[in-house]
């Protein structure tokens, strides 16, 4: 059982907080991407589990263990590291091998493990190779094979694709993602690229300024948000956000942009009655609006900005009152610049954002 | 390393970096190829060795055979030769004067010739003493009262017309000869004939023997090789030269490496540290050799600070003959002193290069500390190591003034002391060059094998 | 929805073995990092204390450098009158003058020399760099007894035997190598998109160079050149054998050190080090240019 639990861990350099009381249990065999922007403290924390910068406060238990304060090597865990850090001057297999011999293992299982390793990153036949001769694909397998050899119970990795080309990057994603499936670790991984978040996670906590701002399942973040910041984060296009105006009309509430009435849904109702008269934002993902070539009733008439065709959907640069909004339609849909469409909203795929907390607001269960 | 290259699309040769680095290849050819070369004949060739023969009195006429320095020789016969005014000055010349003179001869014809100044009394000369007017002299104990004017100022030279004694005549010009000698003597087991310059030979009194001074030609030899590992003091230098190597580099290499992961541990004021450990970098090994000097001598400090905690009660002689091992002992602690800063800037570049996400791998895999070192720090501080021993090394065959002032120059003495005592007190150049060759070849030595005991290939573990 | 996955269901304290470990660690911390200081202030102790000590026997009355046991008190009493005893012996001022023009001279020839070749070696790709780099790394460690003793007979044959500009010129060869890498590293570190650019913008390859990189490396050269200076002015071998009657100051202390007394050797010996003191200080960052990189 290598469940990993973090509670309350601060960390500190100088006057400045990487990670503001940070609370997070990662369960036993689960995969969860820490993503956010650089600085946002994802690597700090990363390091902060394999031992590499004492935590200032808190703890983090390994299974059963509390690890706070034990030196890397004995909290059992295996790295992948950003830059690889493969050692230059041994051969693919003494790499591959380091943390089994450091660990004391007989030479038979080293050997085994090794080529077991080799065969699943596709190195069998590099073993005898010095890391100056491979390019830097075939060294970040070497790094993920030199991890995956110890078969700890906890997997760490640190941006290990960030370093490759996009192409190569798309290939790996996938690869490692099988790979991982095979080989149950409880693994933790810290990128700031939300599509490699969505494709890899069994859940995602997203951070920013050192804390947690959602930690949930992929489509829960993509399509749930919890707050402004994870809404605009995620996603691409990230997701519009318009500032309108609460009002009550006839007992209902509804949300003025620009000239536009928006209806909340009827959950929802309860939910922003408190903020009548007072501006919100509103936020909706470019491919939930719905758009028509032709007027409909509760369709808003705008003008299309930019056309931006990009194979697999139009993405149409709108302005809504004041807001700039991305719109994607099909890619078959045939618009110019400077035409109109109209736009529906559905009321259920409405993000409510209270623009004084960032938060957005559900209806209460 | 990027290469910042311009890039030759045209297949003409770019002449550009040819021309940047010409001054310093011309620099480093005239005074690192050269010199060396220069050493080197000076230490195994010796000159002067054979004095060439020719068949005539004429440096172009064929060698006639070779005698060596030393030889006793007959001379049979002597020439004039011209020689240029600029070898005048050469040592043990022998030179006879001609005259150019113009006159009339009983028959009344005005003939113009060469005649040797013996044969002209000096009647009158110009301002500065050149002269201009003689007369015939009279030949003591000959039957020809006459004297042969020639066409040249050779001996041999066609005669072109005759003076009675006393007959006055105009002198025009003269000219110098090197007296040449038609020399004989026997070299293994043969005579062996022909002429040679007067400059070569010291002609005893008759002028009918000679010995030959010096020759003009030289040959390989090793005698001063020999003469150097004869020198009485050549084994003490080398042993004691040998002696410090084998202490010091090694406490030295410690020493550094110690130094060098104080600074890395990049504590407050690391950089305070850096400083004051490098101040040994720039200070002449003279002063340092003051500076242990001052320690060491009898009323120096070391004395001083043990008669001021009670250890002894009169102060000790440390540099005396008597006590040569404290010699060494300070001349290994000046040089520890002096030279370690110098291992630790090459240890301490190496180490920043390491990065330090390879050593945190190695923690997280289960490296302890001395594991770490052991296996990722020192397998890739090799190449520093390598290029800080050969420098070290090689620098150390020639330590200097340091054994000068500790050692006074004859108590203790070292390699390059005896290179500089045979040069500047003995004079002897030879032997001074067979020692620098010989500490060029003993430092070319231990950098090979350097370079092969200390491979920088990368290794798999044990 | 909300923030983490909360709390854990069991509610673990402290255990007394988690924070005996924390203890453990924080204590191996400290002592490490104590260790760590003392070890460097040893060191710093054995670098420093003998620089006081001739610092002390140069800046006191001879009375006290013939004195024994010398007092623990460093500087008692404080006189200038060594120092200037030395200063005012035969030859010593001569000396330092000669020891000047000697490193001046060096300086110059130096880095007139070595610049061109660090700039070809840094930015062009040509056949025979490699050789030309390996035979610049060879002759560095060449023993300068090796060089001195024909280099004198040669002096000695055409003339210019016992003169400053033959000391110069055999010290210029001393220092060629070292500066040569030492600039080509200070080039590399400019990158040559700067001088792309200025060509862009309209300048000859020379104007490039003058107006962007010279400026950029300056500093480096400017260090090359205090290491260079020190480095002549501190040169005792070929100094003694290469001058007689102009002789720089290492060579005049070292010809004289049998008849002079200690309190004149000890004041020459502090004067000596004084440059160095002071100039390490300014080109301590570029040490590592000086020694390294036999890998690339």
């Amino acid at each position: 059982m290598a469940d990993i639990r973090i509670e309350n861990l601060t960390k500190r350099f100088d006057s400045f907080v990487a990670v503001d009381d940070v609370s997070l249990t990662i369960e036993d065999q689960e995969f969860v991407v820490l993503l956010g922007p650089s600085g946002c403290g994802k690597t700090t924390l990363l390091r902060s589990i394999a031992g590499l910068g004492m935590a200032d406060e808190g703890r983090i238990c390994i299974g059963e263990r509390d690890v706070t304060y034990l030196p890397p090597r004995d909290r059992k865990i295996s790295m992948v590291f950003q830059s690889y850090a493969i050692f230059p001057h041994m051969k693919v297999y003494d790499n591959v091998a380091f943390g089994l011999k450091m660990n004391k293992f007989d030479t038979k299982e080293i050997d085994k493990r090794v080529r077991e390793a080799a065969e699943l990153l596709h190195i069998e036949d590099m073993l005898d190779r010095y890391p100056s001769k491979m390019s830097g694909g075939q060294r970040q397998r070497v790094a993920v094979a030199r991890a995956i050899a110890m078969r700890s119970e906890v997997l760490l990795m640190d941006e290990p694709l960030s370093n490759l080309d996009a192409l190569l990057r798309l290939e790996m994603r996938a690869e490692l993602k099988r790979l991982l499936q095979e080989i149950k670790t409880t693994t933790l991984y810290v990128t700031h690229d939300q599509i490699e978040a969505l494709s890899m996670g069994d859940r995602i906590a997203v951070m920013k300024d050192g804390k947690i701002q959602q930690y949930d399942k992929p489509d829960a973040v993509y399509d749930l948000p919890a707050n402004h910041f994870v809404g605009g984060f995620i996603g691409n296009p990230p997701m519009n956000f318009m500032q309108g105006q609460v009002q009550r009309q006839d007992g209902r509430v509804k949300v003025r942009i620009g000239d536009f009435d928006l209806t909340p849904s009827d959950e929802m109702q309860p939910v922003l009655k408190s903020y009548e008269g007072k501006p919100i934002l509103i936020g909706i993902r470019a491919e939930n609006m719905e758009t028509l070539a032709t007027s409909a009733g509760d369709a808003l008439q705008v003008e299309v900005l930019v056309v931006e065709p990009l194979g697999s959907q139009n993405l149409l640069t709108i302005k809504i009152g004041e807001n700039l909004v991305k719109v994607a339609t099909h890619p078959t849909f045939r618009v110019k610049p400077k035409s109109h469409v109209w736009l529906r909203f559905p009321a259920e795929k409405i993000r409510w954002v209270d623009r004084d907390s960032g938060r957005v607001m559900y209806p209460s269960v | 390393m990027k290469a910042n290259a311009r890039t030759q699309g045209r297949r003409k040769l770019n002449w550009t970096p040819y021309l940047l680095i010409l001054p310093s290849l011309i620099y480093l050819a005239l005074f690192f190829g050269w010199p060396m070369v220069q050493g080197l004949i000076l230490a195994v060739r010796e000159e002067d060795v054979f004095l060439t023969l020719h068949v005539e009195a004429q440096q172009n006429s064929p060698v006639a055979g070779q005698l060596s320095r030393g030889t006793q020789v007959s001379i049979l016969e002597r020439q004039g030769n011209l020689i240029p005014p600029n070898e005048l000055g050469e040592t043990n010349l022998i030179t006879e004067v001609w005259f150019q003179i113009r006159g009339t001869d009983e028959a009344g014809e005005e003939i113009q010739g060469w005649v040797p100044e013996t044969r002209i009394r000096v009647r009158e000369s110009d301002a500065d003493g050149a002269p201009i007017v003689g007369s015939i002299r009279t030949r003591i104990g000959s039957d020809d009262p006459f004297t042969q004017i020639r066409d040249e100022p050779n001996a041999e030279a066609e005669m072109v017309g005759r003076f009675e004694a006393g007959a006055s005549v105009e002198i025009l010009d003269q000219a110098i000869l090197e007296v040449w000698y038609l020399i004989r003597a026997e070299a293994d087991g043969q005579m062996v004939e022909g002429w040679a310059p007067s400059r070569y030979i010291q002609v005893f009194g008759d002028v009918t023997q000679g010995r030959i001074d010096r020759g003009d030609t030289g040959q390989f030899t090793t005698k001063y090789i020999q003469r150097m590992v004869n020198d009485r003091f050549f084994m003490p230098a080398l042993r004691t030269t040998l002696l410090i190597i084998v202490l010091v580099i090694p406490i030295q290499f410690v020493l550094a490496i110690i130094m060098a992961l104080v600074i890395q541990a990049d504590l407050k004021g690391s950089g305070l540290f850096l400083y004051i450990f490098s101040i040994a970098i720039g200070v002449s090994d003279l002063a340092v050799g003051i500076l242990w000097y001052s320690i060491f001598t009898q009323f120096g400090y070391l004395n001083s600070i043990l008669q001021g905690l009670g250890l002894i009660d009169a102060p000790i002689t440390y540099l005396s003959a008597n006590t040569r091992h404290w010699i060494i002992i300070a001349v290994c602690l000046a040089e520890v002193w002096r030279a370690t800063a110098l291992v630790m800037v090459i240890v301490v570049a190496g180490m920043q290069a390491i990065s330090r996400e390879v050593l945190e791998a190695a923690e997280v895999f289960g490296a302890t500390l001395w594991q770490r070192v052991r296996y990722i720090i020192l397998p890739l501080l090799r190449p520093s190591l390598q290029v800080a021993l050969i420098l070290r090394t090689i620098l150390a065959f020639q330590v200097f003034a340091v054994v000068i002032v500790l050692g006074g120059g004859d108590i203790v003495t070292v390699l390059a002391n005896e290179t500089y005592r045979q040069y500047y007190d003995l004079r002897n150049f030879n032997v001074a060059a067979a020692y620098a060759i010989f500490i060029l070849v003993l430092s070319m030595i231990s950098a090979l094998f350097y370079l092969r005991a200390v491979r920088t290939q990368e290794e798999t573990i044990e | 929805m909300t923030n983490a996955n909360g709390t854990p269901s069991k509610v673990v304290q402290v255990s007394p073995e988690v924070q005996a470990i924390h203890r453990r660690l924080k204590r191996n911390q400290q002592m490490t990092r104590a260790f760590t200081y003392l070890v460097g202030i040893l060191i710093s102790l054995w670098v420093l204390i003998p620089i006081l000590f001739i610092a002390s026997m140069a800046l006191t009355t001879p009375a006290e450098v013939r004195s024994y046991p010398k007092s623990i008190l460093p500087f008692t009493p404080l006189s200038t009158y060594t120092l200037s005893f030395f200063l005012g012996s035969r030859g010593i001022i001569p000396g330092i003058r000669n020891s000047i023009v000697v490193a001046v001279i060096t300086l110059v020839l130096s880095i007139v020399i070595s610049a061109p070749a660090g700039y070809a070696l840094s930015r062009f790709v040509f056949r025979g760099k490699d050789v030309f780099r390996l035979s610049i790394l060879a002759v560095r460690a060449f023993p300068i007894v090796v060089l001195s003793i024909p280099l004198a007979v040669v002096f000695l044959r055409t003339g210019i035997y016992d003169s400053l500009f033959s000391l110069a010129l055999m010290h210029t060869a001393l220092a060629l190598p070292t500066t040569i890498l030492v600039l080509s590293s200070v080039f590399s570190s400019i990158p040559y998109e700067l001088e792309e650019a200025a060509l862009v913008f309209g300048c000859s390859p020379v104007q490039a160079f003058r107006h962007v990189v010279l400026p950029l490396v300056l500093p480096g050269i400017a260090a090359s050149a205090i290491f260079t200076f020190v480095l002549s002015w501190n040169e005792v071998f070929a100094a003694t054998i290469l001058t007689i009657q102009n002789r720089t100051l290492p060579a005049q202390v070292l010809v004289t050190l049998n008849q002079s007394s200690e309190p004149y050797q000890f004041a020459g010996g502090f004067f000596m080090m004084i440059p160095a003191l002071i100039f390490i200080f300014f080109i301590r960052r570029y040490l590592f240019n000086m020694w390294g990189q036999v890998t690339k």
